[in-house]
């Protein structure tokens, strides 16, 4: 008897495994393939896409679709492996895709605002009032690739004479801008740095108690955020991204959610040269040999 | 003659000075894990773990999020379901290859030579790799290598499960009755033969159910690498974690521990349907089909989910990609600074096992005296329930919520081990509890002892050998969890690790994960001297 159930769970496994084998393959679809770096929460980020893959859709008369991706370096390791064919990228984040592709990746445009970016350093400790105060507490920064969350906030401590790893208790990696902000915000952190365009978004719309959580100091500016392609992609498409990134408008009724999203008054093109100094702040700060 | 009765514990001071010598060796182990039990009672915390917990309530229902919730447990089922088919295919060549109960030269000479021995040595080799490294940082790796996505999470179970398989499956197979087999190849079977007919209908029902229990495990398994961003309910529960929403998150843990009641109730049906099977004839060729025919179409199901792309996977963009990635990982790094770096995280890593392991063994005793029956019915269920609880909630689950008590840092990471393993622990102390000879005790309460010295001296030494057993084995598992806490700022090797992976140091990042096997390894080898001091 029980060599007959056993043979029968064996005739069973035999055609479950032939039965899984018959599996479906998959075709490609002709489409553009679009992500970001992931400095907001993934829904965040989608609600945020929307009306622009739909405009965007229209001006390459292509499909356009959103990978949502949770990892920074997973998107510029997508980029570099053509498994999407255009990202929003960090600073820092562009300068790894360019290394990491040759230097083939093209920045496309950036938001007017990125040509100054800075970050907002914040506490909720009132005891902590200068980059001095912060010794021997626990700090949050965003992710390890962000430009704005990490490399220039550490290279401007660096540069006041801190170094995150020896003068802080513990250094933590949140993930992500308003993931900083509800660490600090929750007494997980004693303090943190995160993306001004990020801080002003969460206080305007009310998301940040700031009579609690405060900023003590701001950067000076930098180049941050850009839109980049990969190199090999068909440069009529790519002129056709471009021109439709700059031909957005805040004050045509039909761009203004669009804009109002991304948060840009306009986009303006962008070179390679302009994260030199990102790349020059990266080695600085040991993020990059 | 009356019996005097000392009333005193007569090894009160050998006890004493043991346990006073256990607290030293504790306290620089405690200073570097920043063991610090003040910062759970500290008004602030306190105030943000309840604000947290308030926040649970109500659970959040709204139907956008109760879709992707919905959406999320299906990924979660189709992830464990096709991780653990393609562990099997793993995990069936290696474990055939690497038994030594289908050897020829096992029962006499053989011309063949050393190749056969040479052979299986490899595989075991090859077998200890895969699941001696955890499958969150082989899902970190293919998250990098494949794209984000359910495809990582698939990949990385399979790996590590195939390892651990192989190794049960080798296991079984060489513990089986090997004289069928033995007979086949004497009487000039094949290989083949032999293990089709000689060995496997030996095996098959301890097989299909070590296999059943391993898709249980692989359940929890893809929660936990959602966390990394494979997907599934895990990636959900991550996103809900960083924006702070208690009602999504009492929402994520609510259907978990349903889906992990539901996987729990089905692998025991299944468990019961082959014993019953057994008994009645009647219906077993209808349930062996059945069987296959059920587990064909849930695989089936799944892999249409996830829609996992193997051509993609192979190809020859992800052989290239592949061996980029590899070119970058060999040779690991070795500067000073990066090994100072790992030595302080392995260091970390070591002390938030050991505090994790230590206070989960209390915990385990403390629960495990009513969940054995010794306070009354009303305690054994609830505790029964409590140790359920924390077992059935992940470590790296535990750990999003101890940072919120104990801050960041290595504390939180002992803490979350010790909640988890605490839940096991208790369970598995409670069994050997009830199932040790009750004789000693009774005898020693029968001739006046009091029942704290009668457990002491009765029951304990009966027990104690099976649950320092059970801490050890534990510990082994812990090692390998407290090597990946970092991932959700709990420090050590882990955080080294996501660090190094971010900034595509892939040398530093190899260098890590050896570092990770090499501790896992040495752990192993101290627990298995230990235990055979004792057995």
């Amino acid at each position: 008897m029980l060599t007959h159930f056993r043979r029968h769970a064996l005739r069973g496994l035999a055609a479950f495994a032939f039965a899984s084998l018959a599996l479906p393959a998959f075709a490609q679809m002709k489409e553009l393939k679009v992500s970001a770096i992931p400095d907001e929460a993934p829904t965040e980020l989608q609600r945020k896409f929307a009306p622009l893959g739909k405009y965007l859709e229209k001006e390459i008369g292509m499909p356009v679709s959103f990978v949502p991706v949770t990892d920074y370096a997973g998107v510029v390791e997508a980029l570099a492996a053509k498994r999407i064919d255009m990202a929003w990228l960090g600073g820092f984040t562009f300068v790894q895709a360019k290394l990491r592709t040759g230097g083939t990746a093209i920045p496309l445009v950036q938001r007017a605002e990125d040509e100054k970016f800075t970050s907002r350093f914040i506490t909720a400790d009132p005891a902590i009032k200068s980059f001095a105060d912060l010794k021997g507490k626990t700090f949050a920064f965003g992710s390890p690739s962000s430009t704005s969350g990490h490399l220039m906030p550490r290279y401007f401590l660096m540069q006041a004479g801190l170094t995150p790893e020896k003068d802080f208790k513990t250094v933590a990696f949140s993930g992500a801008h308003d993931a900083t902000v509800a660490f600090v915000a929750s007494g997980r952190a004693d303090a943190g740095v995160l993306n001004a365009s990020v801080w002003d978004k969460l206080v305007e719309s009310g998301k940040v108690d700031t009579s609690k959580v405060r900023v003590f100091t701001t950067t000076p500016a930098y180049f941050d955020y850009n839109w980049t392609v990969r190199g090999d992609l068909d440069p009529a498409v790519v002129k056709k991204l471009r021109d439709a990134f700059l031909k957005l408008d805040p004050t045509n009724p039909e761009h203004k959610e669009i804009m109002a999203l991304q948060r840009a008054t306009r986009f303006v093109p962008t070179k390679p040269e302009n994260y030199h100094s990102i790349e020059q702040a990266a080695h600085a700060a040991g993020l990059l040999r | 003659m009356l019996l005097n009765r000392d009333m005193r514990d007569p090894a009160l001071t050998q006890r004493l000075l043991l346990s006073m010598l256990a607290l030293m060796l504790a306290w620089p182990i405690g200073h570097v894990a920043g063991v610090n039990p003040a910062a759970l009672v500290e008004p602030a915390n306190l105030r943000v773990v309840s604000s947290f917990v308030a926040g649970f309530w109500p659970l959040a229902h709204d139907s956008f999020f109760l879709g992707l919730l919905g959406d999320a447990v299906l990924q979660t089922l189709a992830i464990a379901t096709v991780g653990t088919l393609l562990a099997l295919l793993i995990a069936i060549p290696l474990a055939i290859g690497s038994t030594a109960a289908l050897s020829v030269t096992a029962i006499g000479p053989s011309p063949s030579g050393l190749w056969r021995p040479a052979l299986r040595q490899v595989l075991r080799a090859l077998t200890l790799l895969l699941r001696g490294v955890p499958e969150l940082v082989w899902a970190l790796l293919f998250v990098r290598v494949f794209g984000l996505g359910p495809s990582a999470a698939v990949l990385a179970l399979a790996l590590t499960y195939g390892g651990m398989l192989a190794k049960v499956f080798g296991e079984i197979l060489d513990s089986a009755d090997r004289r069928p087999a033995k007979a086949i190849l004497a009487a000039g079977g094949s290989r083949l033969d032999a293990l089709m007919y000689g060995l496997l209908p030996v095996a098959a029902a301890e097989l299909l159910s070590y296999t059943v229990y391993r898709w249980e495990c692989a359940l929890r398994a893809a929660v936990v690498m959602g966390l990394v961003g494979a997907g599934g309910l895990g990636q959900l529960m991550d996103q809900s974690m960083k924006a702070f929403n208690g009602g999504e998150i009492a929402s994520i843990l609510t259907a978990f521990l349903l889906l992990v009641l539901f996987a729990d109730a089905l692998s025991g049906l299944l468990r019961r349907w082959m014993a019953n099977t057994r008994k009645d004839g009647r219906w077993r060729a209808l349930n062996g089909w059945a069987f296959g025919l059920i587990a064909a179409l849930a695989c089936l199901a799944s892999w249409r989910h996830i829609g996992l792309d193997l051509g993609a996977l192979f190809g020859d963009r992800a052989g290239s990609d592949i061996a980029r990635f590899l070119r970058e990982f060999l040779p690991p790094a070795h500067d000073a600074t990066l090994l100072a770096k790992i030595g302080s995280g392995a260091v970390e890593t070591l002390a938030t096992s050991l505090v994790g392991t230590a206070l989960a063994a209390l915990v385990g005793i403390a629960l495990a005296l009513p969940a054995a029956g010794r306070t009354g019915a009303v305690a054994k269920t609830l505790t029964r329930f409590v140790l359920n609880l924390l077992r059935a909630v992940p470590e790296l689950v535990w750990a999003t919520i101890t940072v919120l008590a104990a801050g960041l840092g290595p504390f939180a990471g002992a803490l979350a081990l010790a909640l988890h393993t605490g839940g096991v622990l208790g369970r598995l102390y409670a069994e050997a509890l009830e199932n040790a000879p009750p004789a000693a005790e009774a005898a020693l309460k029968l001739s006046g002892a009091p029942r704290a010295l009668a457990f002491l001296y009765g029951a304990l030494p009966e027990v104690a050998p099976q649950w320092l057993a059970y801490t050890l084995y534990r510990w082994e598992i812990n090692i390998r969890m407290a090597a990946v806490m970092g991932f959700v700022g709990a420090g050590g090797l882990g955080q080294l690790l996501y660090y190094e992976l971010s900034l595509f140091r892939l040398d530093n990042a190899c260098s890590v994960i050896c570092a990770m096997l090499a501790l896992a390894l040495v752990v192993d080898q101290v627990s298995a001297i230990l235990r055979r001091k004792m057995g």
